[in-house]
């Protein structure tokens, strides 16, 4: 697959009468976007919103967020679940890089997090450094749960597709192509090369805590083989929940830094091959076999060596040793990309589980970490559920709206990818 | 909680659905749950087959707690 992914760099947002691009600035319809997003008569309310990198704008509950797209040619985008069914990771794609929607609202679970655009907080979330297209949902009175988180990861969608369609003329700043062989053409062309896999764990434990694939609940998955165009160019979609410093957003398939930095070093040391799809269930059994499956692809594939990443954390640890174990016993190498829960003392076991196989690991930070959040100006959405959200506690709203949480309330602040800042050292 | 227990002298059954992780922790006798949602039971199943379900899990437990092991032991 070949995939020519133009890049038109946004540098501010705005409203206006239309949405369109001028001199690197996104204009966005107000009124129009938010009818788009009523149209679903489970959301009652909706009400755009924008934030800036450096206001003084807090933004929770963050469900989604999501980088406004549009397929040029070669299907539709965020096929099964907004587009139609169809292949995508070919063809041409018009990304507004630097922008992106992010959905929000009263918490489904307690799992959606916190965006700060300025202070000492922003630093930990990519989304204080994007101009953020905001959609606050309000769920209709007595909504159950599972129709209020797909309503509100429709409406992200919806609205980023909404957006992208006006780049689909634009001239892109920039052209960036990718393109992966079939599987014997692919080994054939950098024979000396090792062949190197990437195995994406997807979280689907259900209870609001789900993945996408091409629409297909990821717990109905039997791990599957994709090319890693197919990720870029938006066939999985995140879920709304999970703990939100490890979250795989929407925006984060779409720019995942395995495979971009993969893509970087193809054809150079090491021959990208492909990816290695898989979930993270609630059943020990489904685990087993999720696991069997995985090492028995990268055998069948021949894969000299294989990254890992998961999502979330707790008993996916228990997936990940899975994966590392039983792939490692086919004689292909591993490294595991992961973050650590050590408690707030850091006293505690980082992962649930281990195996002496995992020893090359990559951490992307500790969760436990509390941080202080000074008062904002101005807050989108509400903080009303900041002390049942994931990383907050009893306490932690001050009267002056600061609020001390750990570090895992922010939205992909430890996101085990490496699409973050922080990382582990030894000394 | 498990470990702490044992060393106050007391034999300890953990139910748990990820059994590696119960075994990577130290319990030392296991009995697997159904799922991580349900350790204890069976929402697909019927009121009365659930209730069999979790009846013949509880004495499933009790007869590990009852049986001598040398070492980490699932009883499945």
């Amino acid at each position: 697959m070949r995939l020519e992914l133009g890049k038109i760099f946004i540098k501010d947002v705005q409203f206006g009468q239309s949405t369109h691009v001028e001199k690197g600035t996104l204009y966005v319809a107000k009124e129009e976007l938010e009818k788009l997003v009523l149209e679903d008569d489970r959301i009652i309310g909706a009400q755009i919103e924008l934030a800036r990198p450096g206001e003084s704008v807090r933004i929770t509950p963050v469900k989604d967020c999501i980088e406004p797209r549009v397929k040029v040619s070669g299907g539709e985008m965020f096929p099964g679940v907004v587009g139609k069914i169809d292949k995508v990771g070919s063809g041409r794609t018009h990304a507004l890089e630097g922008a992106c929607v992010v959905t929000v609202g009263k918490i489904v679970g307690f799992q959606e997090g916190l965006i700060d655009m300025s202070g000492p907080t922003a630093c930990y979330t990519p989304f204080s450094e994007t101009q953020n297209i905001c959609v606050v949902i309000q769920p209709a009175e007595g909504l159950e749960t599972h129709e209020y988180e797909e309503a509100g990861r429709l409406a992200g969608l919806k609205v980023a597709a909404k957006i992208g369609e006006c780049a689909r003329e634009l001239e892109p700043d920039e052209l960036v192509v990718y393109e992966t062989l079939p599987f014997a053409k692919q080994v054939e062309t950098y024979p000396n090369l090792p062949k190197v896999g990437y195995i994406h764990m997807l979280q689907s434990q259900g209870l609001l805590h789900d993945t996408f694939y091409y629409g297909t609940d990821a717990k109905q998955l039997l791990p599957t083989f994709m090319y890693p165009t197919e990720i870029m160019d938006g066939a999985i979609i995140s879920g709304n929940c999970v703990a939100p410093c490890d979250k795989v957003t929407t925006y984060h398939h779409l720019h995942n830094p395995v495979i971009e930095d993969l893509y970087k070093r193809h054809g150079k040391d090491l021959n990208f091959i492909g990816v290695i799809l898989t979930n993270e269930n609630v059943y020990l059994a489904d685990k087993v076999r999720s696991s069997d499956m995985v090492a028995k692809l990268v055998e069948l594939f021949g894969l000299d060596g294989v990254l890992i990443s998961e999502e979330g954390y707790g008993n996916p640890d228990a997936d990940l040793m899975m994966n590392c174990q039983k792939v490692s016993q086919t004689g292909t190498k591993v490294v595991l990309i992961t973050d650590e829960f050590p408690g707030a003392d850091g006293k505690s076991y980082s992962l649930a589980d281990g195996v002496p196989e995992a020893k090359h690991i990559v951490s992307c930070g500790n969760g436990n970490v509390i941080v202080h959040f000074p008062p904002m100006e101005k807050v989108i959405g509400m903080l009303d559920y900041v002390e049942m959200q994931i990383g907050g506690y009893d306490g932690s709203l001050k009267p002056d709206g600061s609020i001390d949480a750990e570090l895992q309330i922010i939205i992909a602040s430890t996101i085990a990818n490496g699409f973050n800042h922080l990382a582990a050292r030894g000394y | 909680m498990v470990k702490e227990i044992e060393r106050a002298g007391i034999p300890v059954v953990h139910i748990a659905t990820v059994t590696p992780i119960s075994l990577t922790i130290g319990a030392n006798r296991i009995v697997p749950g159904v799922g991580i949602p349900h350790p204890l039971g069976n929402p697909k199943l019927s009121e009365e087959n659930e209730f069999k379900l979790r009846k013949s899990m509880v004495l499933k437990a009790l007869d590990a707690l009852q049986t001598p092991i040398e070492e980490q032991t699932i009883f499945s």
